[in-house]
């Protein structure tokens, strides 16, 4: 930017500021003007990650780092709290310590850090959240795809593509009692509801791709008729496929879900065959940056939900979502 | 021998057993004064040192805290409990169950809390002491019933408490644990750290129970012989570790708002970790109440300092481990004749 134009850019910021309110300027609410230095601040922001252990969400900070690498002003911390509710509200007390001018949080469990969250807001930090909600609306927005939907849509590809006639399929689940493993069921059973596609088995298989295969081992013991499994994830179904290969059963469709596209992701299994279809879970990391770009540098409101749509990932299009997911990096 | 001769080295061995007993309160000083001189600042002001800052430290602790006091007492009889996280995980469950779903007040639930993680602990030291099964494969075990028993207890799913009169909703009261007292500067489960901690170091200081403690630690049939209740003292202390879990896991989910049937896992090593940092030796007999609270700071302190320089979270637990080490290396050099 030249410095004729960032002057330019300056006054309208600054105009804009004064001429406009935004909607959640209030005596209790902090407004996102209250933070906006306009584009020639710099800016640190926080990023506090449920866990890094899972592939989908190292992949969500990478493509933060990544679409943060293309704006100069942003300098981007970040935390794992590694799965533990306790050490992520400790993450969040640190980066307020820090002083940091925005908060991007993925949280690992909704109702634990709604309170530190609001401390955050309160103090006018603006907020974004990512993927897994909090309780209340003190943030500033939440970014993140539709599990139920992506569970519906997965019902639906049983439904209507894979078993039109109906038959029997079993379902491997993720870790109990946590939120995307009951959304991403109770949707897939919305999708096949009315449809003869019946679920015979589910078992849980905690995410990980070796409790997939174990799970699908003893279920094709036991169910040896189903005619399909639909798996919570990819690395399960990864597993699922394993089992359905060592049971004779190479040809057996299986489906996940996340879609991420790496070499190791569901994008490349489903292109390699390994899979019949995966679902793309966007993790909403380049939409949590373009937000910070537009509360930080541009002094824009920005809409308290942005639901990020999914895609089927079929053979006949695997490369090409692979190639537009990555495209930039 | 005359008094001239052996006064000199006892002195040297006096000041050596100081440093070795409390290795952790000084390593403690050393990572507070690192993290002083390694403090960012703004606006001319160490951030570490912020009010705010220390005492988030301590909350962070609290909970693994009150773990570590219990998991001191069980090392030092020459145990070991694996079974306190998810103990804590149970009771962080059966708190939020039996205040939302069974709508009980915060008495009853407190004390029914303690009771299971009483119980359970009992349970365990009964299964050590009388069938004489290694402490490691019992609280093993325990460590997935207790998680198992969570997770059919919450039905799989994380419970989530909402404070008000309506049905379904727990005492606003409940949620003080959350809050932070003094100006809201100092928080709860810090303030019930200190006391359990306290109440811990009394206990091994003044009653004869202490002296057991000690002794089945040092040497259990030693102890057997002079006449030491070894079996009746293992299942106390393995029931107060139960207890004392149950306790972190109420703090647990009043912090929260929050009864997670996956909380607490791993917790058992953080609080291993400060006990072994603290200077007990995990074969008994040895070590402090004050060791392991230095301990559990000491490793607060360095993980906040870490995350305050943005120090990535895998070299993190690079460094803690490294920390451990280092504890476990002291002992070994510890001088025998010092305990």
């Amino acid at each position: 930017m030249t410095r004729k134009s960032a002057i330019v850019l300056g006054a309208c910021v600054l105009l804009a500021a004064c001429g406009t309110t935004h909607e959640n300027t209030g005596a209790a609410g902090p407004s996102s003007a209250a933070k906006c230095g306009g584009p020639s601040g710099s800016y640190t922001i926080g990023m506090s990650q449920a866990n890094v252990a899972e592939p989908y969400r190292q992949r969500m900070d990478d493509d933060i780092r990544a679409a943060a690498a293309a704006v100069p002003q942003f300098k981007v911390n970040f935390a794992d709290a590694a799965q533990d509710n306790s050490k992520q509200v400790e993450q969040v007390d640190n980066f307020l310590t820090q002083q940091i001018d925005l908060l991007i949080i993925s949280p690992n469990e909704a109702t634990p850090l709604t309170a530190p969250v609001k401390r955050a807001f309160d103090k006018g930090i603006p907020v974004l959240v990512l993927d897994r909600k909090v309780d209340g609306d003190a943030y500033t927005e939440f970014i993140g795809a539709d599990n139920v939907d992506i569970g519906r849509q997965a019902g639906q590809y049983f439904a209507n593509v894979l078993l039109p006639q109906g038959g029997k399929i079993a379902e491997i689940r993720g870790l109990a009692g946590s939120t995307p493993a009951k959304e991403r069921g109770d949707g897939f059973a919305q999708g096949i509801q009315g449809h003869n596609v019946q679920i015979v088995a589910t078992q849980d298989g905690d995410w990980l791709r070796d409790k997939g295969q174990q799970q699908a081992d003893a279920i094709l013991k036991a169910h040896p008729d189903i005619q399909a499994i639909y798996s919570q994830n990819d690395p399960m179904a990864e597993g699922a496929r394993i089992a359905a290969q060592n049971a004779g059963r190479a040809d057996l469709p299986i489906t996940g879900i996340d879609g991420l596209p790496i070499e190791a992701g569901g994008i490349k299994a489903v292109e390699a065959g390994r899979l019949s279809a995966t679902f793309v879970y966007p993790t909403g990391g380049k939409e949590a940056i373009d937000a910070a770009k537009k509360i930080l540098l541009d002094c824009q409101p920005v809409p308290k939900t942005q639901t990020l749509g999914t895609q089927l990932v079929t053979k006949a299009n695997a490369a090409q979502v692979y190639a537009t997911l990555n495209e930039g990096k | 021998m005359t008094a001239e001769l052996t006064e000199a080295p006892p002195k040297r061995r006096d000041i050596l057993a100081a440093v070795f007993r409390f290795q952790s309160l000084f390593g403690l000083v050393l990572v507070f004064l690192a993290a002083v001189v390694y403090s960012p600042s703004k606006n001319g002001e160490l951030l570490f040192l912020d009010s705010g800052n220390l005492f988030n430290v301590v909350r962070s602790i609290s909970e693994i805290g009150i773990l570590a006091v219990g998991m001191t007492l069980v090392i030092l009889i020459g145990g070991i409990d694996l079974s306190v996280g998810s103990v804590l995980g149970l009771a962080s469950v059966g708190s939020a169950v039996l205040l939302v779903n069974n709508d009980l007040g915060v008495v009853p639930v407190v004390l029914a809390v303690l009771a299971i993680g009483l119980g359970f602990g009992l349970l365990q030291g009964v299964a050590v002491a009388r069938f004489r099964i290694q402490a490691f494969i019992v609280t093993l075990a325990g460590m997935q019933i207790a998680r198992g028993l969570a997770r059919i207890w919450s039905g799989g799913q994380g419970i989530t408490i909402t404070y008000g009169d309506a049905p379904g909703q727990a005492p606003a009261v409940f949620s003080l644990l959350g809050e932070r007292t003094f100006d809201g500067l100092v928080p709860i489960p810090a303030l019930i750290f200190i006391v359990v901690a306290a109440l811990a170091v009394l206990l091994l200081r003044v009653s004869s129970f202490s002296r057991h403690v000690y002794a089945i630690g040092g040497n259990e049939k030693a102890a057997r012989l002079s006449g030491v209740p070894v079996n009746r003292v293992k299942v106390l202390v393995f029931g107060i570790c139960g207890l004392l879990a149950a306790l972190a896991g109420i703090v647990h989910a009043g912090q929260l708002n929050f009864g997670g049937p996956n909380d607490g896992a791993m917790y058992e090593l953080d609080a291993i970790a400060a006990v072994v940092i603290g200077g007990t030796s995990l074969s008994g007999g040895r070590g402090s109440v004050v060791g392991t609270v230095a301990g559990a700071l000491l490793v607060g302190v360095l993980r906040n300092i870490l995350a305050l320089n943005n120090v990535d979270s895998n070299v993190q637990l690079l460094i803690i481990g490294l920390v451990i080490v280092l504890a476990a290396g002291l002992q070994r050099l510890r001088p025998a004749s010092v305990s």
